[in-house]
Formats: C-alpha cells, structure tokens, sequence
C-alpha cells in the first residue's frame, strides 16, 4: 500500500468514503478549493454505478465521456489520496478530530511496477478483478476502459495460482504475501457517498429473473447496448444473440411495493432510466424495434424531464402503458415472453410477446452499509437510508459526518451532484477558512518547445467515442484519409480519446514522432478542449497548437439519417481543422488577481443559505434582495410533508443572516449593471428607500432569484370563494384550521397550469403538496371526503410514504388524461366538478365545499428577464436559468462565475433548495480559492506598424479598452481586453488580430472545408 | 481628413475589364480613417473583383498592396517592385494618391477605385461630415469657429439667407443652417457684437480663382 | 448529373449559436451535413472579408449566427454583424451575386431545436437558387 505523503499527515483533511460520482465530485470540490482528501472506496476502482451507464437522460450523452474526465483531473493527485479495497470500520472523537479506523484489503499487485497490461486477467480471469461483478450471469460487465486507478487485483489465489501468475506478469508486480492493512487516521469530517444497491427481482418469482435469459435488469440492458459493454454496443437476447423486435420495460420492479423484500418507496430515477433505454434503443438500433413501456406513474419530474417524456412519446414513438403486469411467462416454441396487462380503461386483460424484457429495477441500501452506519453513530430512516434534517440536506445525526448521493435518498445524477458539493462545502467548515485562500501549486509541466521556427508536423487522433463516432462513421478509414494530407506525420483512431489512456497515447505520439501540431477529431471543444491542452502542455507543447473538429456534436449526432454525407463532412472538418492548426501560434495565457468577495442576488431561503455558508468560511458576501424583507417564497409556506416548521426556520435563518459579520444585507435593491469577468465582476445595484446607486466589486454571483408560485385563472380561481391553490390551502389551515372541518367534499386538481402548452414542464412540488394538504385535511376533519384528480402522482422517493397513507386514510385518487381535464362550474357557495372515473368509464359530479388547485411555479416574469438580460444568463423555455451542464455541474450556470442555487433553477423543495444552495458555496470556494484567474489567450493585438490611430477600434469595443496611445497608436491591454474580436474585424487598417482566432488561422479553415471546389 | 467613398464596384469592373493583371494600391491615411480605401477595403475590393469576375470565367489576377501615404513619391516608390507584369493599377487613395501613382508610373494606366469626397471630421464612428473648402483666407477666427464657406450652403458671409428656419437650411431638414450654428455659438462666447460686424466681399484668388495652388516653404524646400 | 448539394458555412459565435448546435446535437435532431460550422469568440469577429473570401472560394451560402438581441454576450458584437452583413449583402449584390446566400440569424444557446430548423430552411433556400454563380462560370462541366 501507498504510503501518506507529508500532506496527508495532517489531521486537516476530510475522509470520502465511496468513490462513486458522488464522492468523486465531493472529494473534487474539496481538493479544488485547497483541501486534502482522503478517498476510500471498496472496489478496486472509483466510478462507481455512473460507469455502468451507456448514455444519461435527458441529453443521451455518453456518460464515460462526460465522467473520465472529471476523474483523471490533475488535482486529484495533489490533493486526494486514493485508498481502493478500502472500508471504513470505525470512527472515534467528535466533529474536527476524528480519528477513522480504514481497512484495506490486499491487491497482490504492486501498483507501482504495474503497466496494467492486462495479462494476469487473460491468463486467470477467475482469480484477476478487473470488474465490479454487477451481473452474475454473463461476462457482461468488463468494467470501463477509462478506469482510475488503472490497475487490477487478485483475489483468492491459491499459492499454486500465485506462481503461475507471477510467471505470466511481465512486470513482476504480483505480490503473493501482502496482506490486509488496518490504519488509523486523523480526520476533520467525513463525506459518506456509498451509494445503493440494485434491488435484486428474482426474489420476484412472477417475473421470471434468473430463470428466463431474456428478462434482464435495467442495468443489465444499460450493457448490453453499452459500446465498451460485451456485445461491443449489439443490441442482441441474451438467450439466442438475436437481435429482438420487441422490448418491454416493467416499472417500478422493487420499488413502490408491499411484497416480501420489495422497498415501498419510489427509485425515483426509474422511469426516465426506462425512457431513456427505449429512446436509445429506437434511435440506434432503428425504428423497426418496439418500445413498450409498462409504469404506473410516469415520473418525469426534474428539470425539463416532461420535455424528454413527450419527445419520447411523440418524436421516437415510445409505447407507454399504464399498468403493472402480473406476470412474465414464456411461451412454447420461439414466440417468446408472454404479458398480460389491461390497456387504457378497459377491463380486460391484453396478452402480448415480447422478445426482451426489461425490469426496470429499484434502489436498496445493503446490509453492509446499515452495519458501518451502526458504527459510526448515524441514524438511518425506516427504509434504512442515512436519516437527514428537514432544513439540513447533507447532515447526519452526527456532526461532522455528511452524506451524499443515493445513500441519502434514491435520486438522479444532477441531484447527487448538488448534494455531493453540498457535503464538500459542509465538510470543509470544519477545516481552516477557505477565504483565506490556498496557495496555487503549480502542476509541474516539462518546459515549453519553441516550434515556431519548425515546419509544422501535425499529428491527427480521431476518437470513435464508442459508438457515437464510429458507429455512423468508419473512423480507421477516415483517419487513413486524412493522413494523406499534407503536413500530417500522424493519424490513428482512438477509442475513447478521452481516457486517461488514450491522453496517453497522444502525449507519447507527440514526443516520440516529435509533433508540433495536434488535431483531435471528437468531441466539443466547449466540453473537451481543456483536457486535450493538458495533454499537450505535459508533452511540452504550447496548448494552443491544438485544434478541435467537433466530429460528434456537430456531425454524427445530427447526421445520422445521411452516413455518407456524414463521413464526407466529418472528412472536410479534419481537413479544416489540419489546416487551421498549421495557422496556430503558441499563446500564452492572461492572469489576474481574484477578488474574493461575492454577491448573491435573492434573499430567500436558497440566497441566505448559501451566504452564511460562505460568509461562515470567511467570504464576504453582499446579499442583493429586491423586495423589502428577507425570506423570499418560503415565508408564505408554513409546513413541509414531514410537519416541520417553515415559518420558524425561516426567522431563524432571516436573524443568522442579518447579524453575520460577512454579510452585508441590501434590501429594496435592483441590480442596474454589471461587467467584468470572474474574479473580477463589478455590479452596479440601487438599494434601499432612497434608490442611491451604488458600485461593488466582486468575484463571483449566486443566482438566488426563485421562482413564482403560478396562479393561472383556470377553475374559477379567483372567481369563486371556494377556490384556492395548495399555497392559500397551506395558510388556511394553519390560521385558521376550524373552516376545514366544515367541509364535506374537497377537490384537488393537480397539474393546473403545469405540463400543459402554457408550461411544458412538471412543476415538482404539486403532488407532495396535494397529499400534504389532504393529510391536514383529513387530520382535522376525518369525515372529509377528498378527490385528488390527478394525471400522473409524482411522490417521488420517500415521499411514497406519504401518498400511500393517505390512500390509507381514505382519500380518492383519480386519474385523468390531459385531453379530457375536469371541469368546474359554480353552484351557489360550491363549485361543481366534473370529471371522468377511469374505472366507472363515465362522468361524474362532485358539489364540492373546496376546490384545492395544484398551480405549481412560473418564472417568466419581467424581474427575471430583466436580470438575466443585464447578467447575460441563458435560460430555459420555462425562464428558468441554464445551468452549465444538466448532469454534472447542476450548480454551475453556463457563464463562467455565475452560480445558481434554489428555484431559479428548476421548481424544488426547500430541502431539495438548501442543497443547491450549499452546493452552490462550495463550487463558488472552487473558483475564489485560487490566487490568479486565467482569462485565456484570445486577446486583441495591434500592429502598431500597420495603425492608421482613426479610433474605429476606440469606439467600437464594448467595454473601452483601446485607446490611442502617446505614440499614436491604438493601443490594448490584454489583462482587460475580453477577447470579443469586434476591434479586429472593424479595423480598417487590418491592423488588429484577435490571437486564437487570428484572419489566417479562419482563412484557412475556409480553405480547408472550400478549396476543393475551386482547386 | 480628406474623405472619400468607394466608386460603384460596375464601374471599376468596367474600367479593368480589359486587362488580366491588376495592382490595387491603398493608403493608409486619410482613406482608411474613413474606412474607405485601407487595407481591409482593399481586401474586400479586390475579393469583390475577382468574383465578378469568376462568375464571367476570367481569373483576374490581383496584387493587392497598401502605401503609408499614396500622396509622397517616396512611399509610392515602393510600387516599383510590383508593377512589372501588371496591366494597370486601381487606387484606392484620394484623387492626389491616384495621381502621385500615375505621375510616377506613365506607361501604366491608373484608375480611382473611389470617389475623393471632401475635406471634413468624423461626426461619430461612421459618420463624417464636410468642415472646410480649402479656400486659402481662413475667417474662421471671425465666425466663432464654424465656417459659412464649407457649411452654408449659399457660402454667405453675412448672416442666414431667407431660408433658415428652426436652425436648419431649407435645402435639407437634415443640414444644419452655418449663421445659425454661428450666432448660437458667438452668443456663448459672449461675442454677440462680432455677428455685427460687416465681412466684406472675398478675394477668392487664393481659392481655385487663382487656378491650381501651391504652398512652398522656402527654409525646407531644396 | 448529380443533384445539387450547396456548401454552406455558418460562423457561429461561441456563447450561442455553437453551444446551441451542440445542443441540437445532444437532441440528436437532424439538419442538413451541407452545413459546416465555423467557430469564432463572438458573431461581430465575423470580418467582411471572411464571407467575401467563403464566396470567393465557392461556398454557395453563408449565414452568421450570433446570440438574440440583448444577448451578446460582448454586449452588441450581434448588432455589429447585422450590420456587417447587410452591408457585404449589399457588395454581393453589385457583382450580381444573390445577396440571399448570406444571413444573419439569431439563435440562444438553449434553442438546439432552431438552430437545426434554420440549418434545415437555410439549406433548402440555398439549394433553390442553386449553385453559387461564381462555382457555376468556374467549372461549366461539372
């Protein structure tokens, strides 16, 4: 085993236990913002399930390409020490001074001889891990190409295998007589991110798992189409390696149930997983395969997620049927697995076959996790996950141990991603202040090649990305083509070439082959650009002699019903990239000093949230709210689902908030302008009563604006006294309790102004208020009869629970179509409602007492715009801000220093809102933490030689840089010109050039993608 | 600054039809402040010939180079490196650039690629404005810095004509009358008197009364 | 003779219209391969003299994309290429080139969605005024 460097001696670090996506971005945030991490996981890899995954909703990108990366980063190696086949089995003292008790298991291969060859594995593939042994049947899960740390691990060799691998290992790694290691370590606060298992549904024996080769978990099909997976991206059944014709997927396999071993709460990722399999099947493996999808809910509810929902319906024709199927058998002969389920409204039971079943399977905390919980102290819910606070999102029952990601609640990628920088952020407050800042150490690059004077060799690696690229493009032909062009030394495929291997190989090809010019056929250059200049610089190259075609986003991706032009077009992109790249100077980049304060702009519980977490780690915050008092939505709400206290968390937070020394609070403010970029923004806001305008300086911004409750004139709202939202239903039965217990009939209807033209998308939060609100109601006034009218219930994840017990208190849910909504007609003090029973199959007529509308959020209102247009911030549809990568950087928005935290993002829960906005502090530590600030190499320059000084320049920037200097010359600072290039393609003298993006470097793409035509 | 505007590209095609071989000359002083004959006009003209001319099937071969001024013999000197095996040459300069060119170069035909406007300021970015006629007795020092010659329209010297109204000249709304541009300014300089004050009749021998100008100065000349 | 397939070139800026290619591309909505992207920091880097060169050297049709109004982020580098490009609109026309082979269009980086849409249009206008004439004179045999 390694041994801690000096760094880790200390007892200021923090202890990630799971290296899944969760840890990993837990313990990245930290490393980024100047702390030491410990990373321990049991498996003899981090990456967790995420690695599994052929491509995630709601973008159908492949996840390998989106993950390896984040987990090769440099830091890494600096600041996290990675302990793999290692478990956490004690923890002793208190919040700050841990000491944790790890136990790590041997590898028998020293890590520092192996080449990761892979020989041992082919050798003896029993005795040699080089998989997480997810599928118990078929070689199905040869774990991921891109794995970190790139090792194997044996166990359960006997000494005669050990010989005989010692024998086959060219390395001599094998290590025959290492054993287990128990150590003691010091520790601040831990981060727990262990994830969930996989329910396991041969337990289910109606479903025929385990016995019938063709029904398969949802996983399991993840990998099956899976391009790095065993049947290299087939499609085929497993029983004859046919390609199937028809696929069923099963809902809610494990989850929402009451059978033996089943969870009863929802999994709450399951249907978009489902959706997301049958969208992928149809567009790769072609229309002719039918998707069916048997569910009982359709839970689409994040953000954009009823997008992904119709576009499946409509544009891939995804078959969606309500109902959960009894049983799966097969039948005689080849006619494969028989279903039976009702369709629609009728009564009558459907049979079909289908030729692969699908069990879209739930989420369970394993035994082992409950038995470490035990150890440490930490309380778990009734369903055995890691118990949290209402109004405390990542904190356990015991201070200092935070938790993350699936262990905390079954949840999506982008929410275990908020949490993750959640925990980093809480973690780290038991650490030094951030604010402070951490000394930059610089990554130790071999110097810079001087190639200016070299004729330019270009070297040519085109990436397949699995199947994205190459699976429409022949990837070994296109590279041959290209190597023919002039210039080029090198072309060869890589497969995934953002691994760590294939960074790799590139690094090598470039010294060996001596290449002074890199183009990469691939991916974007928005996403991937930055890990390829690594590569460059580590193999002493200027990293911007490197030039990205964006071979997947911009050509196979969007051209996959034209192969053929596809590869044509893909071969004139390398074309045109071969010949830019030859144009390319080595550039250095601009810095500058960080300024460490930061502006949050809305006082709600999100805003204050994230204040007081970075004001707690020294940050001084100017917290812009443009109503009078504090608090935002929540102070209209009074209860959660669970029965907390809003109103109360909410003074409380108001108080903290006001009297924190950091926070500087401006009430009645209205941001009026801003520049600059990060590190180094300046704001001009007018606050209080008498609007005086004033200036601050900042790093970065919180977005924290929120979002509106909705109150659409539907249902006579607003007409009739006995119509109200849940929000006005929330307040009445808190004032005033006594009216509810003279209602009889009480009507909700869910959905009212929500997943409809006006607002394509789910509001979130309708389904758990309904069923709140119903639950008061009939706590009060049991006689009370409620109809929750509703389309699809959407009580995701444990709030399960709570839609269960009120159907166990005898509320009525009834479902309703979009097409044929319920309508309300007024009958003297009651409204008449009108609806059809799905199950009578006709009309029916409720005078009701109440009428409870689920109205949901709105963001598009001018404040909204008004801010977003002076910040510059991209937005969703819906108005909601856009966050800078869906999946994996939810609290990012896609301008750079720019944070976003709460409602503003999408509809959520305060909990759910408290996440992000913790989140959102620790990935603003991230950007503050460092001492300079890179501001890139696209700065204006001039040719003084060629200035005319006519002022074009002067008066066409934006933002005033040039002037004309002593000399008479346009002159440009570079630390404050913004790289626009306005001034360079005004100039009359053409005296300007615009570094990165210089005339010839795009005179010679168009050369390249036109000059056959001419030639 | 002398000003100037690009020609309409049909009639620089017509001028260059016959020949197969151009220079297209920019300078790089007043034409380019006023973004009409620098570099990168230069550039757009010469792409802008080719192509009309490609679309005929004729590949007209240019050399596109652009002087530090087109008005000095020294910098047009530069030029003779380039003209052999050239047909003619266009200019892209003012009038005195284009035949500084031909003066140099007589055996080469040479065509203004722009029209030499006036002499006047830049208004604001893209805009410029007609300031002086370069009639050789400036009055400026008795009309309050605002000259009745270039900017009126009649060129009166003593006061608006009938047709000023709202401070405007009656041949555009856009043009602003001079006299009265004059009397507001005289009037913040607490000059009111000076409007007064007859200004006789102009000699107008030192303007083109007295055929083609020139200015020597004796100590530099040689 | 092969049915006409126009080359077209979009320059598009990198805040918006590329960001909202990619996005068309994560959709996995299709447009025409006719069109290539050219990538640069802001719709008003777009010189003159690039589009002027693009037709020069064949290209049958070219549009600018930038972010919508009020949202470039350089503040107006957007409304500078309007400008720009009505004014090369202008140039092409006096050489008897049809100015409707150059657009400017205005896409945000969410809206994946128009950004195929108006590759799709685009394309199909290109394609019904046929090749660029200066193509045509340069090879009449093909």
């Amino acid at each position: 085993m390694t041994q801690l460097t000096q760094r880790f001696q200390t007892r200021e670090k923090v202890l990630v236990v799971g290296g899944g996506i969760g840890g990993m971005r837990a313990a990245l945030d930290l490393a980024e913002s100047g702390k030491n991490v410990v990373l321990i996981d049991t498996s003899n890899a981090i990456g967790g399930l995420m690695t599994q995954l052929d491509r995630t909703f709601p973008t159908n990108n492949c996840d390998l390409c989106t993950l390896s990366p984040t987990m090769s980063e440099e830091n890494r190696k600096r600041r996290i020490h990675l302990m793999p086949l290692t478990r956490l089995t004690g923890l002793e003292g208190q919040a700050g001074h841990f000491t944790a008790t790890l136990v790590s298991e041997p590898r028998h291969i020293d890590m520092s001889l192996c080449t990761a060859c892979g020989q041992c594995q082919r050798s003896f593939p029993e005795r040699v891990n080089f998989n997480p042994g997810l599928d118990h049947r078929a070689p199905t899960c040869m774990r991921y190409p891109q794995l970190t740390p790139q090792a194997f691990s044996i166990s359960g060799a006997s000494d005669e295998e050990f010989k005989k691998l010692a024998h086959c290992c060219p390395a001599g790694a094998i290590r025959p007589d290492q054993t287990q290691q128990q150590t003691q370590m010091h520790v601040a606060s831990v981060v727990l991110a262990t994830g969930a298992d996989i329910f396991d549904p041969a337990q289910l024996d109606y479903l025929a798992y385990g016995k019938d080769p063709d029904v398969v978990t949802s996983l399991e099909y993840e990998r099956i189409v899976s391009a790095s997976g065993p049947t290299k991206g087939e499609l085929v059944r497993p029983s004859d390696g046919r390609a199937p014709k028809k696929v069923a997927w099963i809902q809610c396999v494990g989850s929402r149930g009451l059978q033996k071993g089943e969870a009863s709460y929802c999994s709450s990722v399951c249907c978009m997983f489902a959706l997301k399999e049958a969208i992928v099947t149809r567009e790769r493996f072609g229309d002719d395969i039918e998707t069916t999808i048997f569910y009982t809910d359709m839970r689409t509810f994040g953000k954009n997620y009823e997008d992904y929902l119709n576009r499946g319906r409509e544009q891939y024709g995804v078959r969606l049927i309500r109902s959960r199927p009894h049983s799966i058998v097969r039948q005689p002969g080849d006619q494969g697995l028989r279903i039976a389920h009702c369709l629609g409204n009728e009564s009558a039971l459907q049979e079909e076959l289908f030729d692969m079943v699908v069990l879209s399977t739930g989420f369970c905390i394993p035994k082992e996790t409950r038995e470490m919980a035990d150890q440490l102290g930490i309380a778990l819910n009734r369903h055995g996950f890691v118990e949290t606070g209402q109004f405390n999102p990542v904190a356990t029952s015991k201070e200092g141990i935070y938790v993350c990601g699936m262990l905390e609640s079954p949840k999506d990628i982008a929410e275990t991603m908020i949490q993750a920088s959640a925990a980093a952020c809480r973690a780290a407050s038991h650490l030094p202040n951030a604010a402070a800042g951490s000394k930059d150490e610089n990554q130790v690059y071999p110097p810079e090649l001087d190639v200016s004077s070299e004729a330019p060799k270009v070297g040519i690696f085109i990436c397949s990305c699995g199947e994205n690229i190459g699976g429409l493009v022949d990837v070994k032909a296109l590279a041959a083509q290209a190597a023919a062009l002039p210039d080029v030394t090198l072309s060869e495929v890589l497969d995934h070439g953002c691994s760590r291997e294939a960074m790799e190989t590139i690094r090598q090809a470039i010294e060996s082959r001596t290449i002074n010019r890199v183009v990469i056929g691939g991916c974007s250059p928005r996403t991937h650009e930055i890990r390829f200049q690594e590569t460059l610089r580590k193999a002493g190259l200027n990293k911007y002699l490197l030039e990205i075609a964006n071979l997947r986003d911009q050509t196979t991706w969007v051209h996959h019903d034209h192969p053929a032009q596809a590869a044509e077009k893909a071969g004139l992109l390398i074309k045109a990239a071969v010949s830019a790249v030859k144009a390319a100077r080595a550039l250095e980049d601009q810095s500058l000093p960080i300024n460490r304060d930061v502006l949050v702009v809305g006082g709600g519980v999100s805003g204050m949230t994230a204040a007081l977490r970075l004001a707690g780690q020294g940050f001084k915050i100017y917290l812009a709210e443009r109503m009078s008092v504090l608090g935002g939505v929540a102070a209209l709400v009074h209860r959660t689902i669970e029965g907390g206290d809003i109103q109360a968390f909410v003074r409380e937070l108001i108080q903290k908030t006001m009297e924190h020394k950091n926070i500087q609070v401006m009430t009645n403010a209205f941001i009026v302008d801003h520049s600059g970029m990060p590190g180094m923004f300046k704001t001009g806001l007018q606050a209080g009563p008498q609007m005086f305008y004033r200036q601050i300086s900042h790093g970065a911004v919180i977005m924290a604006t929120g979002a509106m409750p909705s109150r659409p004139g539907h249902y006579l709202l607003d007409e009739h006294a006995a119509v109200m939202t849940q929000l006005d239903a929330d307040a009445l039965l808190e004032e005033k309790p006594d009216t509810v217990s003279g209602w009889d009939n009480v009507v909700m209807v869910q959905c009212v102004g929500s997943r409809c033209e006006e607002n394509t998308n789910c509001s979130r939060l309708c389904c758990q208020s309904a069923v709140k609100n119903a639950l008061r109601i009939v706590q009060i006034n049991p006689k009370a009869r409620i109809f929750v009218l509703y389309r699809d219930m959407r009580t995701y994840g444990f709030y399960e629970d709570y839609y269960r017990q009120a159907r166990e208190k005898g509320v009525i849910f009834i479902q309703y179509d979009k097409d044929t909504p319920p309508r309300a007609a007024a009958s003297g003090a009651h409204v008449e409602i009108t609806f059809t029973d799905p199950i009578l199959a006709r009309l029916v007529s409720v005078e009701a007492d109440a009428v409870l509308l689920s109205t949901g959020f709105v963001n598009e209102d001018e404040n909204t715009e008004d801010l977003a247009a002076i910040f510059n911030l991209a937005r969703t549809t819906g108005g909601y801000l856009l966050e800078d990568h869906i999946k994996l950087r939810p609290a990012d928005l896609a301008k750079p220093g720019f944070f976003v935290a709460g409602t503003a993002h999408a509809p959520k829960n305060i909990k759910e809102s408290l996440a992000q906005a913790e989140a959102a502090a620790a990935r603003v530590i991230c950007l503050l933490a460092k001492e300079k600030i890179n501001i890139g190499a696209a700065v204006a320059k001039v040719d003084s030689s060629k200035c005319a000084g006519c002022l074009i320049c002067v008066r066409a920037c934006p933002f005033d840089i040039p002037y004309i200097n002593t000399d008479g010359y346009s002159q440009i600072d570079p630390a404050r010109c913004h790289g626009c290039g306005v001034c360079a393609s005004e100039c009359p003298a053409k005296a300007i050039q615009l570094t990165r993006f210089e005339d010839n470097q795009i005179l010679a793409k168009l050369n390249g993608l036109l000059e056959r035509m001419v030639a | 600054m002398i000003t100037a505007e690009r020609k309409p590209l049909e009639e620089i095609i017509n001028c260059v039809k016959p020949f197969e071989r151009i220079l297209l000359v920019g300078c790089n002083e007043c034409v380019t402040v006023c973004a009409a004959g620098g570099r990168k006009e230069v550039g757009i003209v010469s792409s802008a010939l080719q192509m009309a001319f490609l679309k005929q099937g004729k590949n007209l071969q240019i050399k596109e180079h652009t002087l530090e001024r087109q008005c000095d013999p020294e910098y047009v000197e530069e030029l003779s490196t380039m003209i052999t095996g050239v047909d003619a040459v266009v200019s892209m300069a003012c009038g005195c650039g284009v035949q500084e060119v031909a003066r140099r170069f007589k055996t080469v035909p040479v065509f203004p690629a722009v029209n030499t406007k006036f002499m006047g300021a830049s208004e604001r970015q893209g805009i410029w404005a007609e300031r002086c006629q370069g009639c050789g007795d400036c009055l400026l020092g008795v009309t309050g810095g605002i000259c009745p010659i270039a900017r009126c329209s009649k060129q009166l010297l003593n006061g608006p004509c009938g047709g000023s109204g709202s401070g405007k000249c009656e041949i555009s709304p856009d043009v602003d009358c001079a006299w009265h541009l004059i009397w507001e300014r005289l009037k913040a300089l607490g000059l009111q008197d000076r409007y007064e004050q007859i200004i006789p009749a102009k000699d107008w021998r030192t303007g083109r009364g007295g055929g083609p100008r020139k200015i020597i100065r004796e100590d530099l000349a040689e | 003779m092969q049915p006409f397939e126009p080359v077209i070139v979009a320059f598009c800026c990198h805040y918006c219209a590329y960001t909202a290619a990619d996005m068309a591309g994560s959709q996995r909505l299709c447009y025409p391969p006719n069109v290539k992207i050219v990538r640069v920091p802001c719709s008003g880097k777009v010189d003159a003299i690039h589009i002027m060169t693009a037709f020069q050297k064949g290209v049958d049709g070219v549009y600018v994309a930038g972010c919508l109004d009020g949202d470039c982020h350089f503040k107006n580098g957007n409304i500078r290429a309007s400008k720009r490009v009505v004014y090369v609109r202008r140039l092409l026309e006096e050489i008897g080139i049809e100015p409707e082979r150059l657009e400017m269009v205005k896409i945000s980086a969410g809206m994946g969605e128009r950004f195929a849409r108006i590759a799709g249009q685009f394309t199909e206008k290109i394609r019904k005024l046929g090749p660029n004439p200066v193509k045509r004179a340069e090879s009449p045999a093909a």
